[in-house]
């Protein structure tokens, strides 16, 4: 037969540029290491999967929330005391835990200069007042 | 053992509220990161840290109870549910 002797034709490859715009999300890697620190047990794989979802809902709810509260006080745009209220609500931050010990815990130290004042040496705290 | 990455992946956390709320002006102060006194980005951050730490304190009490040495699915879902 004819056919079998003209050999495949060999597909063209598509072009590896071609970027498929991706939803947004967290890095997967990030996420589980995350993940992995705070648990200090043995993972799954499919229960990483779980953690993924989980976040991406957590990050659907959060949106909600926070322009319900900007709304709330007739802005447009959320300000940091907007995710203390948030916060206070999903009792992270209690009268026992000021949002700037969450803070001072679990930031490190670049983003903790920008959110509170740090002591450093030579006598100076940063941001200075 | 590593340690765990720090840094926050501050655009990515935008894109996703932006995904959600596209009308939503979360980070005017974004540009003047370093002048601004506040950056919700970073305690966004830190909220999902904390919601993560919640979801992991909860999936290990769940394996606890099931006397299982390693996480399963189902325990995370469970404390998926909890949360």
């Amino acid at each position: 037969p004819l056919q079998l002797l003209q050999g495949k034709t060999v597909p063209k490859r598509l072009k590896t540029s071609q970027r498929i715009p991706r939803e947004p999300q967290m890095p997967r890697n990030l996420i589980k290491e995350i993940f992995r620190h705070f648990v200090k047990m043995p993972v799954t794989r499919d229960a990483f999967k779980v953690v993924e979802k989980c976040s991406e809902k957590f990050f659907k709810q959060l949106s909600g929330d926070l322009e319900a509260y900007a709304h709330h006080a007739g802005r447009k745009t959320v300000e940091a005391a907007d995710l203390e209220v948030l916060m206070r609500r999903q009792r992270l931050v209690t009268d026992k835990m000021p949002l700037n010990v969450l803070i001072e815990n679990y930031l490190p130290l670049e983003y903790r200069k920008l959110l509170i004042p740090v002591a450093v040496s030579g006598n100076k705290v940063i941001p200075s007042k | 053992r590593r340690r765990m990455k720090r840094t926050a992946p501050r655009s990515t956390l935008r894109k996703i509220i932006k995904k959600h709320k596209p009308d939503l002006l979360c980070y005017k102060a974004w540009l003047y990161f370093t002048f601004k006194q506040e950056c919700p980005g970073v305690v966004v951050h830190l909220n999902f840290l904390l919601f993560l730490h919640r979801l992991a304190e909860e999936a290990r009490t769940n394996a606890f109870a099931n006397k299982s040495k390693i996480i399963k699915p189902e325990h995370t879902i469970s404390a998926a549910k909890v949360l």
